[in-house]
Order: structure tokens, then C-alpha cells, then sequence
């Protein structure tokens, strides 16, 4: 399709900013919307992340008793899975996959608003059983019977669910727009070998969440029929049976993993190459390892219900074991991007960095509990706490950060202090290693997770206070990072369209971009066409390498 | 120079041990408990092969990751050679882990299969009654007569013993009342899920044979509702000839008392269970004579009454029941103030009790 017709800086009508930013449909508008709205949810959880280390710091209930404890660990979980993690990384595709496409906008943008707003819609009705005599407390897996009618009775367990089918139903408007975008609104040139790898990220996560999350929706109405209009799904006693609510949350749950982590993966992606000054390495094996994660991740939910003695743990286990092949050959991947590059250590790359290193570990503690056997021990106990917040912390979280810092000079125009961005990064991941990795031990050691309260005698006190310490080094680590996004606003450096040098089409245009992103677009030859345009002139540059490669071969 | 060696040479040693001496540290601390049964041995060496194997990858990966960020870090602005790929590496790169998850598979099946195997003829067979926040072990026996079983109900402050004989295979069968429970020791390095099955469904089973004489935690680990983290109990391993000795003991210990009737005239004092909540946090007594509880539990979780005194001991201790109504037989009380709770919910069930 043409880019644009109209030239893009025609100056539109005149109105307030507040009705401007409530009523756009621009992508960019509404994915930076998407990520402010993410990170006030991430400030929530994490406040209630610190509630429940302090209430664990030693043995004994000194703040809370056990239904308050137990509010807080289910809405850490919900709000950090369903209102943070997801939504924080649809925002920043909404942002950046129009751009790395060279589309003028998503290809529904008015549904684009529509799937940002229900958010703070859900999210405000799930933590609104706070007024209402108590929110869910069943933990984020909500497992029947124990969300059922008897033994929860009060509306926030009601609130809960309704709150996530409003978010599902966004997730899932979401990916239908992504996929619609990713197929019909590339640029001229941009073949589907071409797109940037976060791109074919956010493509794969989106067919994840369109084939998953309607899935979900369904138990989550199963339930609230179950809860309130006598309905027996889940009910043992009326015939029901609990383990399907486990089969339904898990056929979901665990793609969600992988909603959650290839976006992440398709930002380190980009980070990685532009700061070692490479293409990715095996950039089609990535591709093919994407999608294979993604197939792989709806064969594997019932690892999950290992210790349930239901289901067939031979296929589960071989099954889940597997999806360290394609993951193995990303870390790989990247490993070889860096390898002979000429790397900088800017803030975006440390935590790209980051997630590699944390993420490894979530991935062997993954493997270790794959192995049914082992999995009899571990499961439901702090190690699984441990390797699932190596899996969301180590990994998505790294990658939120890396993503903020990279592409915040294109939204802005500015960049964050790279100072303040380091106290972040160290702060956070010496926080995080503190907190997470003593829970491998706990658990190993025994200790189940979700309990409000532990024995003295039982020995796990020091890792506990241990633990506790590092959740408030991380929750001070947020300091310098809003410090950081202040002063930047007030007074931070200007740093032009491309700072980083980048490889993707985003740098091609300003920053910020203007409404429908480009005047005119680059020729896209290749999977770096920004790159391309940059070494145009470069026939020097290009007939030395030519020359070093042939020396090498020679050698 | 020799100081300056001297002071080289320790710096190299505390480079070389303060990290090696780190990794045992924490190495050591991803070690499990002890195994103390035969199938809990089998999945130890698993795990000490899988483990290894993690570790291996750990620092292999974590190398290579640490390495290239030093030695290619920028040093001047030319542009590196632009490498797209290179098709044998990445062939070989993934068919190792290919090899090692399938490596994994085989013997982890291996373990799983011994593990599950099933005995004919287990020595004891245990009903375990699951229930929110508290266990049953109902001892079963041959004679197809539960009203001379063993069988004992925890409380949150008086969580059940599991007495067991060392070397012979034991049978738990997994009952739950209510919601999802797992019985969980972690020196038996397994845990199973107790679930409510509907109607027609099978409950999970669980078989073992501990190996050595000992004392073992147990909790559920299946979160369960408010007071989960009260449900914890042991598991008393013994010899044969002791166990024998010691369920015999249980079984007369267990036997009702002879029951006293009461006067004619006692005062019945009436409270109410429901929605895991007492009707009243007031009781009030005839003082120095026996009276009745009528305890009424509307719910279907597992509630009792019982009494103690300002030094928290308890004076009177009602049996636990499920839904329906008992009389409680109370001794008699001098004058005063006494605590009474529910021993299942003791945080969110309490009052005081009167008697004057």
C-alpha cells in the first residue's frame, strides 16, 4: 500500500491534550498509554510483593493474618501476570511494530483503543474486591473447588474473574490487530523475511494468545456459572470434576509463559545486535525457533499437574524438555551475535545482558523440574517460586527494562541518564539474585509455597530474612529509574532520530514520530535496511570486508 | 619483591578460592534432605545426575555469555565483520541439547517406573482424610471393622503423628473432604496431590518404604485456603516390633473413655458453627459443676470446641466433627475466665468462656 498520501505534519484541529489522549487512536499514543498504565500496575504488585516478604521476613504473623496474606500473594500474581507483564509488552509493540513494519498505524486502531481501555477497566474490577469485603484469595491459578461456591464465598473471587475475561478479551482484540497488521500493513519490500525479529515475536505471541486465551475466558465463565447460578463444572460433589479447571487454566497457562517471554525475547534481539554493531546471528534459525516454541507450548500444560496422578507424565515431561532445544539455540544465537562484535555497554544492553544470565538459570531449574521425579519434590514449593520469577523477572522483566531504555529516545526524543539507568540495573539485578535465589534452596529444603507462616524449628529463617532483604533492594532500585524518567523529561539529553545507531525502520523516522510515522520510507532490501541506508556510501567499508572475509578463508 | 609476590600470590588465591569456595556454599544448599525411602533414594540420584548435568550447562553457558562481553567489548569505531550465520554450527548447536533432553528422558523414565511400582501386599495401609486445615490418619486394618481402627485427627496446635515401620511397603490412600490438599515429607522427596474426586473416580494412592528409624515433617503444599500453613504433621518411623508396639498403644489410648453421664439437671449451653465463624465469643457456665455444649456445625468444614486456660492449657478438648451436632460432657470449672476455640481454626474461631 502507499505510505501515506496526506503529508503527516498537516497541522489537525485544535483541542485539549487531556481529551486528545483520551480519545486517540493513535498507535503511539495508546501503547505509551499501554506501558504508563503497565508500570503504575507494576508498582502495585511489587508494593504487595513487599507486604508478603515482610510478613515471611522471619517465622511468626507479624503484619497480617492469613486471609490478608493470602489477598496479597493472589493479587501479586494476578496484577504482575495479567496487568504488568502482558500488557506492558503488547504497549511497547504497539509502539514499535507499526514503525519496524513502516505502516502508518495498527490495522484497527479504533479496536486498538478499545483493547488498551479495557485494562484499568479489569484491572480496577479485580482489585476492587478490596471495597467489597476482601479480594479473590485462591492464589493467581484460582484452582476449583476451592474457588467454588463453598469455599469462597464474598464477591472478590467474582470480581476476580469477571476482571480477567475483560482482560483476556483485550489480549485477544490485541492479536487479532497485531496479526492483521503483521500481514497486510508491512511496507513495500518488508517480506516476511525481513521483519525484524521482534517483530516475528509479537506475531508468534499473538497467535499464541488468539489460540489460548478464549480458552481461559471459557473456565472463567465455567466458574462464575459454577459460583453463582449453580452450575457444577468443578463441583466434586455434584458431579463436577476440579482437575478440569486445572487442564483448562494450564492450556492457557502455560502458552502464557511464552506470551510473555518472546516478546522479551524479541526486544534482546534487537538490543543485542545494534550494541555489538552485528546482524543476529542465524537470524532464519531464530525464526524457526520461535515458532517452534510456540507450537511446543500448547503440548506441555499438564507438567503443571505432575503431582495431580492424572495425568500421562512420560509425554508431559519429553514434551516440555523439548522446548530447551529451540530455546538453547536462541541463547546460542545471541551468544554468537556478541562474539567478535564491538560491544556497548549502554543501560538498554546490560539488561539484554541480564536477561541472558537470568534467564539461562530460569530455563536449567525449568528442565530440572520437567523430569517428572524430580518435579515430585519440587513442585509447589519455593523452588517453582524461584524458577518462575527467573522465567517473568530474569527474563521479561530484563527485557521491559532493556526496551525502555532503548527505545525511550525514539518516544521522546530524549534519552534516559545512562548513570542513573546503571545504579538501576545493579541495584536491580544484585536485588533480584538476593531475593530469588535463596527460594531455590528454600525449596529444595522443603518449603511449600503460598504459606503464610512457617515453623522456627524448620530451619528455612535465614533465607527467608535473606530473601526479604533482596525484595527491598529491588523496590529501591525503582528509585533511580522514576528519578531517571523525571529529570529526564525536565532535562534530559536531545539526542536526535537514531542514537544507537539502530538496524530497524523505527530509526528511520523521527523521534518522536509524527502522526501515521513516515514521510518516506527507506528501500528495504534486507532484514537491516536502516543499516543499509547508513553504509550506502560505505563501497570502502564494504570491499575490506570483503577482502577480510576472503582472507579469512584463506587462513 | 618477595612481599610483593607474597601479597600477588594471595590475591590469586582469594580470587581462585572465595569464588570455588562460594559455589560449594551454595552448591551445597541445592542438595536435598536426605533421603529416607527407597523410592526418595532413586529420585536423589536423579536428580544428582540431572543437577550435575544443569550445572554443567551453567557454567559452560554463563562462560561463554561472561567471556564475549569482556573480550569483544568496543574499543575503537571500526565495524566488526558482519557475520549472518554459519549453518554447521547452528546444526550442531542444536543437536546437543537435543541429546542431553533425550539422554534426560530415558533416565528420569527409568526412575518414574521404579518409583511407581506398585507392592501386592502393602504392611500398613493408611486412609488419609485431607480436610481444611487438618489430617486424619485412619489406620486400616483386615477385619473390615473401622470401629476398632487406629485413627487420629490433628489440630492446628496438635498437628497428627503418623507412626510407620521402617522396611516394609506402606499404602496411603489420599481422601479429600473439600478442597485440593498434597501430602507432602520432603525427606521422602515426593508429594501427592488429595484430591476430591467426583463420585466413581479412584483416590491417588501413594507407596513407599522408608529405610531409616526417624522423625519427618510433613505439610500440605497444595494451597488451601486460610490456614493452610497450619497443616503440618509427622511422620514417626520405627522399627517393625516397635510400630506394632506403638499402634497398639494408639489403638488403647484411642478407646473412648467410659462415658459419664451427666446430671440430670446439667445446664446445656448452646454455640453454633457456621460459615467458619462461631454464633457467639461469649459462653457463660454454671461454675464447679459439669455441664453440656451443644455444638451445632452448619458447615461442611471438619469444626470442634475446646477449652483452655489462662496458661493455655487445654481443660477440655471436644471431638472434631464434620457437619451435623454433638453434646459435649464438660468437667466441672472453678469461677473465672476460660479461652475456648475451635482447634481447627484457632485464629478466627475463639471467645471466652464464663463460669460463676
Amino acid at each position: 500500500m502507499a505510505t501515506t498520501t496526506l503529508s503527516p505534519r498537516t497541522d489537525s484541529y485544535r483541542r485539549s491534550w487531556v481529551l486528545d489522549w483520551l480519545t486517540t487512536v493513535d498507535h503511539k499514543k495508546i501503547g505509551i498509554m499501554y506501558i504508563v498504565n503497565s508500570f503504575l500496575f507494576f508498582f502495585l504488585a511489587g508494593i504487595l510483593a513487599l507486604v508478603v516478604r515482610s510478613e515471611l521476613a522471619v517465622p511468626g504473623l507479624q503484619f497480617l493474618d492469613e486471609r490478608t496474606y493470602n489477598e496479597a500473594f493472589t493479587m501479586h500474581g494476578t496484577i504482575m501476570i495479567f496487568l504488568f507483564v502482558v500488557p506492558v509488552l503488547a504497549g511497547f509493540a504497539n509502539y514499535i511494530v507499526p514503525l519496524q513494519l513502516g505502516a502508518p498505524d495498527m490495522a484497527f486502531p479504533r479496536i486498538n483503543a478499545l483493547s488498551f481501555w479495557l485494562l484499568p477497566l479489569g484491572g480496577g474490577l479485580i482489585l476492587s474486591g478490596y471495597l467489597f469485603g476482601g479480594a479473590a484469595a485462591e492464589g493467581w491459578t484460582g484452582y476449583a473447588p476451592l474457588s467454588g461456591p463453598n469455599y469462597s464465598s464474598g464477591p472478590g473471587t467474582d470480581l476476580w474473574l469477571i476482571g480477567l475475561m475483560l482482560v483476556g478479551t483485550a489480549s485477544i482484540l490485541g492479536s487479532i490487530n497485531f496479526i492483521a497488521t503483521i500481514f497486510k500493513m508491512r511496507a513495500p519490500g518488508m517480506t516476511l523475511f525481513r521483519m525484524p525479529i521482534f517483530v516475528w515475536t509479537v506475531l508468534v505471541t499473538a497467535t499464541l494468545i488468539l489460540l489460548a486465551t478464549p480458552v481461559l475466558t471459557a473456565g472463567l465463565i465455567a466458574l462464575f456459572i459454577d459460583r453463582n447460578y449453580g452450575g457444577s463444572f468443578f463441583e466434586p460433589a455434584t458431579g463436577g470434576n476440579p482437575i478440569l479447571w486445572q487442564h483448562i487454566f494450564w492450556f492457557f497457562g502455560h502458552p502464557e509463559v511464552y506470551i510473555v517471554i518472546l516478546p522479551a525475547m524479541g526486544v534482546v534481539s534487537e538490543v543485542i545486535p545494534t550494541f555489538s554493531r552485528k546482524p543476529l546471528f542465524g537470524y532464519r534459525a531464530f525464526v524457526f525457533a520461535t515458532i517452534s516454541i510456540g507450537l511446543l507450548s500448547f503440548s506441555v500444560w499438564a507438567h503443571h499437574m505432575f503431582t495431580t496422578g492424572v495425568v500421562f507424565l512420560p509425554f508431559f515431561s519429553f514434551m516440555t524438555a523439548l522446548i530447551a532445544v529451540p530455546t538453547g539455540v536462541k541463547m546460542f544465537n545471541w551468544i554468537a551475535t556478541m562474539f567478535r562484535g564491538s560491544i556497548s555497554f549502554t543501560t538498554a544492553m546490560l539488561f539484554a545482558v541480564g536477561f541472558l544470565a537470568m534467564f539461562l538459570i530460569g530455563g536449567i531449574s525449568g528442565v530440572m523440574m520437567a523430569e517428572a521425579p524430580i518435579d515430585f519434590h519440587l513442585q509447589d514449593t519455593y523452588f517453582a517460586v524461584a524458577h518462575l520469577h527467573y522465567v517473568f523477572f530474569g527474563g521479561s522483566v530484563m527485557g521491559v527494562f532493556a526496551a525502555t531504555y532503548y527505545w525511550f529516545p525514539k518516544m521522546f526524543g530524549r534519552r534516559l541518564n545512562e548513570r542513573l539507568g546503571k545504579v538501576h540495573f545493579w541495584l536491580m539485578i544484585i536485588g533480584f539474585n538476593v531475593t530469588f535465589f535463596p527460594m531455590h534452596m528454600l525449596g529444595i529444603q522443603g518449603m511449600p509455597r503460598r504459606i503464610a507462616d512457617y515453623s522456627p524449628d524448620a530451619g528455612w529463617t535465614v533465607l527467608n530474612f535473606i530473601a526479604t532483604l533482596g525484595a527491598f533492594m529491588i523496590a529501591l532500585s525503582i528509585l533511580p529509574f522514576l528519578v531517571n524518567i523525571v529529570a529526564t523529561f525536565i532535562n534530559g539529553e536531545r539526542v536526535g532520530d537514531d542514537p544507537w545507531e539502530g538496524n530497524t525502520l523505527e530509526w528511520a523516522t523521527s523521534s518522536p514520530p509524527p502522526a501515521y510515522n513516515f514521510d518516506r520510507i527507506p528501500p528495504i532490501r534486507s532484514e537491516r535496511p536502516v543499516f543499509d541506508l547508513r553504509h550506502k556510501h560505505d563501497r570502502e567499508h564494504l570491499a575490506a570486508e570483503a577482502a577480510m572475509t576472503t582472507v579469512e578463508e584463506q587462513a | 619483591m618477595q612481599r610483593l609476590a607474597a601479597r600477588l600470590r594471595l590475591r590469586t588465591v582469594i580470587r581462585v578460592v572465595t569464588p570455588l569456595l562460594l559455589i560449594v556454599v551454595l552448591g551445597g544448599c541445592l542438595i536435598p534432605p536426605t533421603p529416607e525411602t527407597t523410592q526418595a533414594k532413586d529420585i536423589f540420584s536423579l536428580y544428582t545426575i540431572v543437577f550435575v548435568m544443569g550445572a554443567i550447562v551453567f557454567f559452560g553457558v554463563e562462560g561463554m555469555i561472561v567471556w564475549s562481553i569482556i573480550r569483544y567489548r568496543r574499543r575503537d569505531d571500526r565495524l566488526p565483520d558482519q557475520l549472518h550465520g554459519n549453518t554447521l554450527l547452528e546444526i550442531v548447536w542444536t543437536a546437543i541439547p537435543t541429546i542431553i533432553v533425550l539422554a534426560l528422558f530415558v533416565i528420569s523414565t527409568i526412575t518414574l517406573t521404579q518409583i511407581d511400582a506398585k507392592s501386592s501386599n502393602p504392611a500398613v495401609t493408611i486412609e488419609v482424610d485431607a480436610f481444611q486445615w487438618q489430617w486424619t490418619f485412619h489406620y486400616l486394618d483386615n477385619d473390615n471393622d473401622p470401629s476398632n481402627d487406629y485413627s487420629v485427627t490433628g489440630t492446628a496446635a496438635d498437628p497428627p503423628v503418623m507412626g510407620l515401620p521402617t522396611g516394609q511397603p506402606v499404602k496411603l490412600i489420599l481422601h479429600s473432604q473439600d478442597v485440593i490438599h498434597s501430602f507432602y515429607v520432603p525427606h521422602f522427596l515426593i508429594k501427592r496431590d488429595v484430591i476430591p474426586f467426583p463420585a466413581g473416580q479412584q483416590d491417588n494412592t501413594l507407596e513407599f518404604t522408608i529405610t531409616e528409624a526417624g522423625t519427618y515433617a510433613g505439610q500440605c503444599a497444595e494451597f488451601c485456603g486460610d490456614l493452610h500453613s497450619k497443616m503440618t504433621f509427622s511422620v514417626q518411623a520405627m522399627a517393625p516390633a516397635d510400630f506394632a508396639t506403638w499402634l497398639a498403644d494408639a489403638k488403647a489410648g484411642n478407646t473412648p473413655a467410659p462415658s459419664v453421664s451427666p446430671p440430670a439437671n446439667a445446664t446445656t449451653v448452646n454455640i453454633t458453627a457456621e460459615q467458619i465463624a462461631f454464633d457467639t465469643s461469649t459462653l457463660e457456665a454454671p461454675a464447679g459443676q459439669a455441664f453440656v455444649i451443644h455444638f451445632v456445625n452448619k458447615d461442611t468444614v471438619q469444626h470442634n470446641v475446646a477449652i483452655y486456660d489462662a496458661s493455655g492449657k487445654a481443660l477440655f478438648t471436644g471431638e472434631i466433627i464434620g457437619q451435623g451436632s454433638i453434646d459435649y460432657q464438660v468437667p466441672a470449672l472453678a469461677a473465672g475466665d476460660y479461652h475456648f476455640q475451635c482447634d481447627v481454626h484457632p485464629t478466627i474461631m475463639f471467645g471466652t468462656l464464663t463460669a460463676k
